[in-house]
C-alpha cells in the first residue's frame, strides 16, 4: 500500500481520478473498482448497503496498486479476479483481497507482434464455457487465453485499429469486437475465423461523421447487438445484420448492458440512460460522473442488487433502484 | 427462614397495596372491629357493630368479586391478542408469498414485453421492403415477358438465316451466270482471232 503522506497531492490526484472498470466479486458482497492510477479499490457493498451505513463504509475497505498504468478492464471468475491494464493480465485471489493480502496469484503477457509494443489490454471477456478469457487489445487483435494453462490459443487478427470492446454470444460460440476503424466483427471461436464484419458507419441511419467512427461499447443478447461510439447507438438484429432501432441521444456511448428488458446506456453526459428496444428513451438518470465508463450490475448477490456506475469521477455512485442514485462510494 | 418470608409478604402487601388502599385498611378495620365486637358487652351496640361489620364484609365481597371478573376479563383480553397477533403474521406470510409471485410475473412480463418489442423492431424492418406476393407477381410478368420476347428473337433470326440463304443462293447464281458469259465471251474472242488468223495465213 502506498503511504499518504501528502494530502494535497492525493486530492489533487482525486480530482483527476478516472475510474475505468468495475467487478463484482463472486459471492456479490464486495465490488473492485479500478482507476486511471492503477490502483484498485475493494468496497464493500453489504457494509455500505446495510441500515447502520457510516460514511467510512462508503471508502473502500482495501486499495493496493495492481498496475503500472490505468487498470482498463476487470472481470471476475469465480476466485479470482482479473484485471488488465498496460500490456499484461494479473489475477488476484479473491479470498486473499478480502482478507486484505493483496499479492498477485500470476500475471501474464499475450504474445504480442513486436516486443516493443506494450499496447493496453482494453477489456476483457470471460467465456465459461470452455474456461478461457478473452482480451481485447491495443495490438489490433482479440486473443483467447485458456484460464487452466495459461496458454493462448487464439489470435483474432483483422482489425486495422485498436480494439475497443469484446461481447460474447453463448449459444453459437462467436464473439464481437467493436474497435476504433469502425468495424464490429464477429469471430467463431473454435476455428478462429472472422464470420461477420459489419462496418457501422456505413449504415446512413446511424452514422455521425462529426463524432467520428470508432465502436466503443458492445452488447449482445442472442440474436441482437447494440453498439455504440462515434456513429449512434444502434440495435441490429444480427441474423439479417440489418439496424433496427437507432436511440435518439446526442452523446457517444461508453458502455452499453442489456438488463430485463430495457438497455442500460452511459456515456460523455452525466446521465444513465434507460432505453427500451422500441427506441423510446425511457429514463435519464443522473449520476455524479460527468462522462461514465463503466456500469456494473451486481447479479450475484439477491439482496444486493444494484447497479454501480463510474467514469471520470472518484466516486462510484450506486443505485438501489435502479431509477435514483442512492449514494456515492468514495475512493480514499 | 423468617426473613424470606417477611420479604415475601412485604413485596405482597406492597403489590396489593398499589391496587386499592381501601381494601387492605377496610380488612384490618374489619379485623379490629371483630375483636372489638367480641370484647364489647352490651347487646345494642353489639348488634349495630355486627350490622356494620356485616356491611363491610359485604362491601369486602364485593371489591372481591370486581376483581375477579377484572382478572377474567384481563384472561379474555390477553387470549383475544394472541389470535389478533397470529392472524396478523399469517397475513405477513401471504402477503411475503405474493410480492414473491408478483416479483415472478413481473420477470415475466418483462420478458414478454421485450419480445413483443424486439418483434415490432423487426417488423418494422421488414415492413420497408415491398410485399414478396407483388414481387413474385412482379417475377413472374418479367419472366414472361423475357421469354415472349427471346421467341421473337428466335423467329427473327430464323427469318434472317433463310434470307441470308436465299440471298446467297441468289448470288452464287448470279456470279456463275457472269462467270460463264464471261467464258462464253473469252472463248468467242478466242475463236475470232483464230478464225482472223487463219484467214491471214490463207490469203498468203
Amino acid at each position: 500500500m502506498v503511504p499518504r503522506e501528502m494530502d494535497a497531492q492525493r486530492a489533487l490526484e482525486l480530482l483527476h481520478m478516472t475510474v475505468f472498470s468495475q467487478s463484482v466479486s463472486p459471492c456479490g458482497k464486495y465490488l473492485a473498482a479500478g482507476n486511471n492510477y492503477g490502483e484498485i479499490a475493494i468496497f464493500s457493498l453489504s457494509a455500505a448497503l446495510s441500515s447502520e451505513a457510516k460514511e467510512e463504509s462508503k471508502k473502500p475497505v482495501v486499495s493496493f496498486t495492481a498496475h503500472d498504468g490505468p487498470v482498463y478492464a476487470m472481470v471476475s471468475t469465480e476466485r479470482q479476479l482479473l484485471s488488465s491494464g498496460n500490456g499484461e493480465l494479473r489475477a488476484w485471489n479473491w479470498s486473499d483481497i478480502v482478507k486484505k493480502g493483496c499479492k498477485e496469484a500470476w500475471s501474464r503477457r499475450p504474445p504480442y507482434r513486436s516486443s516493443l509494443e506494450v499496447p493496453e489490454i482494453n477489456s476483457l471477456q470471460l467465456n465459461p464455457k470452455d474456461n478461457s478469457i478473452l482480451l481485447a487489445g491495443g495490438d489490433c487483435a482479440v486473443h483467447a487465453m485458456d484460464l487452466e494453462s495459461g496458454t493462448f490459443t487464439h489470435e483474432f487478427r483483422g482489425h486495422s485499429d485498436y480494439v475497443h470492446c469484446l461481447a460474447l454470444r453463448d449459444q453459437s460460440q462467436e464473439c464481437l469486437s467493436g474497435s476504433e476503424d469502425g468495424t464490429v466483427r464477429m469471430w467463431d471461436l473454435r476455428t478462429g475465423a472472422q464470420v461477420h464484419l459489419i462496418e457501422v458507419h456505413k449504415y446512413e441511419e446511424c452514422s455521425r461523421p462529426q463524432h467520428g467512427k470508432w465502436i466503443r461499447c458492445l452488447a449482445t443478447d442472442c440474436d441482437w447487438m447494440v453498439c455504440g461510439g462515434g456513429p449512434a447507438l444502434t440495435l441490429w438484429h444480427l441474423r439479417s445484420v440489418t439496424p433496427t432501432t437507432v436511440f435518439p441521444l446526442p452523446h457517444c456511448q461508453q458502455h452499453v448492458m442489456f438488463y430485463q428488458d430495457l438497455i442500460l446506456s452511459a456515456g460523455h453526459s452525466p446521465a444513465i440512460n434507460h432505453l427500451q428496444i422500441s427506441g423510446e428513451v425511457r429514463a435519464q438518470i443522473p449520476c455524479t460522473p460527468r462522462s461514465v465508463h463503466s456500469l456494473c450490475v451486481n447479479e450475484h448477490s439477491p439482496e444486493h442488487k444494484v447497479l454501480t456506475a463510474a467514469g471520470s469521477s472518484h466516486k462510484v455512485d450506486v443505485f438501489t433502484n435502479f431509477s435514483y442514485r442512492a449514494f456515492s462510494l468514495c475512493f480514499a | 427462614m423468617g426473613a424470606v418470608t417477611d420479604d415475601e409478604v412485604i413485596r405482597k402487601r406492597l403489590l396489593i397495596d398499589g391496587d386499592g388502599a381501601g381494601d387492605d385498611r377496610r380488612i384490618n378495620l374489619l379485623v379490629k372491629s371483630f375483636i372489638k365486637w367480641c370484647n364489647s358487652g352490651s347487646q345494642e351496640e353489639g348488634y349495630s357493630q355486627y350490622q356494620r361489620m356485616l356491611s363491610t364484609l359485604s362491601q369486602c365481597e364485593f371489591s372481591m368479586g370486581k376483581t375477579l371478573l377484572v382478572y377474567d376479563m384481563n384472561l379474555r383480553e390477553m387470549e383475544n391478542y394472541e389470535k389478533i397477533y397470529k392472524d396478523i403474521e399469517n397475513s405477513i406470510a401471504a402477503a411475503h408469498e405474493k410480492i414473491a409471485e408478483c416479483k415472478k410475473q413481473i420477470l415475466q412480463a418483462k420478458r414478454i414485453r421485450k419480445n413483443r418489442q424486439e418483434y415490432d423492431a423487426l417488423a418494422k424492418v421488414i415492413q420497408h421492403h415491398p410485399d414478396r406476393h407483388e414481387t413474385l407477381k412482379q417475377l413472374e410478368a418479367l419472366g414472361k415477358e423475357l421469354q415472349h420476347l427471346s421467341h421473337i428473337k428466335e423467329n427473327v433470326e430464323d427469318k434472317l438465316e433463310l434470307r441470308r440463304k436465299q440471298f446467297h443462293v441468289l448470288l452464287s447464281t448470279i456470279h456463275e451466270l457472269q462467270q460463264t458469259l464471261e467464258n462464253d465471251e473469252k472463248l468467242s474472242e478466242a475463236e475470232e482471232s483464230q478464225e482472223t488468223h487463219m484467214e491471214a495465213e490463207t490469203k498468203q
